[in-house]
């Protein structure tokens, strides 16, 4: 789909997805988001699109996230200088934690976490959400059901989410 | 204690993060009549999404510093399935790109400045302001907006020409610097950046932070959290690497070999089990080249071995 067939489908689509944008929490902002979707978009060489319905649902709810994902990452950088202020008056000299050490230690107790529900339950995940392989091709690749690995996904999401809180308790 | 309906929520909350994450999803409406029920609704998929989300991150961040071992099982075990899908995800790959589409993309008229590993290059920007670049590195500028740069990889000396009306902006990652009169240092490693001011002031996420760093001090901002940790630099070691003399304080061994590669040209490794030792010291690089990077190796308590057309760095008694 070119990009003058996505903009036909925007435009046919406008109403639905400012009502996605609403429900997402985007309340008077819809109209400016999608707007400014839409530039990012015209800006982009995307290449083919299957479906571009989806395809542009897909990218305003990525656009919701990612706002999610700022506001939260701001909120805890402001608990982080706090902290690091508090500790030695105007400035810390600590030593830097080393940021891929801190990834990996993170990491590993993640997929420790998500091997605890079961072995398949890592290697579902894995595929699911690195790979990108969509849930029918895990199924079929496996040779397990197709409600078999959305249960080891919800397995995976509900003891990641629980793992998250204990570390946010921390 | 978490009720019910919480309960309820936040298990249809994750299957609708696991149906949409799906790259054959397409019941857009039915997923925004679940939003529409309950305004709460919105934030628990969000936090289910980040779970998620967050593993394939660190994945994202720790994987790449990995040797490419052939005897990986995992690897193995998986390469079938990967490659099977692969034009699977290349669509994925696209529609993340719409994640990562920064704002500054909007406005028109961006280039993109590279330099190789070992490779120098200056930008003069038509305001007199000049940007050094050091190997490695890809800085993102733009026509219409000549008084903003955005750091995409690398390191670069910024010498800038001063405007209080128009301060000169600098991106990297999610962190932008406002100069207030400036020479500064700024090297973006992987996720990690370390700004260092050898003149006038330079201001870190003025939105939101705030930092003011004057001359002479530093910035480290690391770590999944993004902590800001400001520290003293002496003023003639800010951007050493322009005349050839690396200076480190207790720089991973990972972020010092980076630092070679810029300025070597030569492709730098290192052992996972030494990659976070800290070092201490100053390095001469002048004049050398990617053979260099024997002689350096016990400099840092290492050992370099050739691994085809680069180096990998192994601890001192490690067998090659």
């Amino acid at each position: 789909m070119s990009r003058q067939g996505l903009e036909a489908v925007l435009i046919a689509q406008r109403e639905p997805l400012l009502r996605f944008l609403r429900a997402r929490g985007a309340g008077d902002g819809a109209e400016d988001i999608l707007q400014e979707l839409w530039l990012r978009l015209v800006n982009l060489d995307t290449g083919p699109v299957a479906d571009p319905r989806s395809y542009l649902f897909r990218a305003a709810n990525n656009v919701m996230h990612d706002r999610y994902r700022s506001a939260q990452r701001s909120r805890q950088r402001d608990a982080d200088w706090i902290e690091a202020q508090g500790l030695s008056g105007e400035a810390s000299d600590a030593p830097q934690p080393d940021r891929e050490l801190i990834a990996r230690a993170t990491l590993a107790q993640a997929e420790a976490v998500l091997e605890a529900e079961g072995a398949r339950v890592l290697q579902v995940f894995r595929l699911f959400r690195i790979e990108g392989v969509g849930q029918r091709q895990i199924a079929q690749d496996l040779g397990v059901s197709l409600s078999a690995v959305e249960k080891d996904l919800q397995k995976a999401y509900r003891a990641l989410m629980r793992w998250r809180e204990t570390l946010d308790a921390d | 204690m978490m009720t019910d309906t919480g309960e309820q929520t936040r298990l249809q909350a994750i299957d609708w993060a696991i149906a949409t994450h799906d790259p054959d999803f397409s019941d857009w409406d039915g997923f925004a009549r679940w939003l529409e029920a309950d305004p709460r609704h919105t934030t628990a998929y969000d936090q289910a999404l980040a779970a998620g989300a967050q593993v394939a991150e660190l994945s994202a961040e720790v994987r790449p510093a990995r040797p490419q071992a052939a005897n990986d099982e995992d690897r193995i075990a998986h390469r079938s399935i990967v490659r099977r899908r692969w034009l699977g995800g290349a669509l994925a790959a696209s529609l993340l790109a719409v994640i990562a589409i920064p704002a500054w993309q909007m406005r028109p008229q961006p280039y993109s400045v590279t330099t190789a590993m070992g490779e120098r290059e200056t930008v003069d920007l038509p305001d007199g302001s000049r940007i050094v670049m050091n190997g490695g590195t890809t800085l993102a500028l733009d026509r219409r907006y000549p008084r903003y740069a955005r750091l995409e990889t690398g390191e670069a000396l910024f010498e800038v020409r001063h405007n209080a009306a128009d301060p000169f902006v600098v991106e990297t990652g999610d962190v932008q610097l406002v100069d207030a009169g400036t020479a500064f240092n700024v090297a973006r490693v992987d996720g990690s950046l370390d700004v260092a001011v050898s003149e006038g002031v330079v201001i870190v996420n003025p939105k939101a932070e705030n930092v003011r760093l004057p001359a002479g001090r530093r910035a480290s901002i690391t770590g999944v959290h993004a902590a800001i940790i400001v520290s003293d630099v002496p003023v003639d070691q800010v951007a050493g690497w322009r005349s050839g003399r690396l200076s480190f304080s207790g720089t991973s061994l990972a972020h010092v070999a980076a630092a070679l590669e810029r300025g070597l040209g030569a492709r730098i490794a290192v052992d996972p089990s030494i990659a976070a030792r800290p070092f201490s010291g100053v390095v001469q690089i002048a004049g050398r080249d990617s053979a260099a990077v024997a002689s350096i190796a016990p400099v840092l308590g290492t050992r370099a071995v050739k691994r085809g057309d680069g180096w990998e760095l192994v601890g001192d008694n490690a067998q090659p």
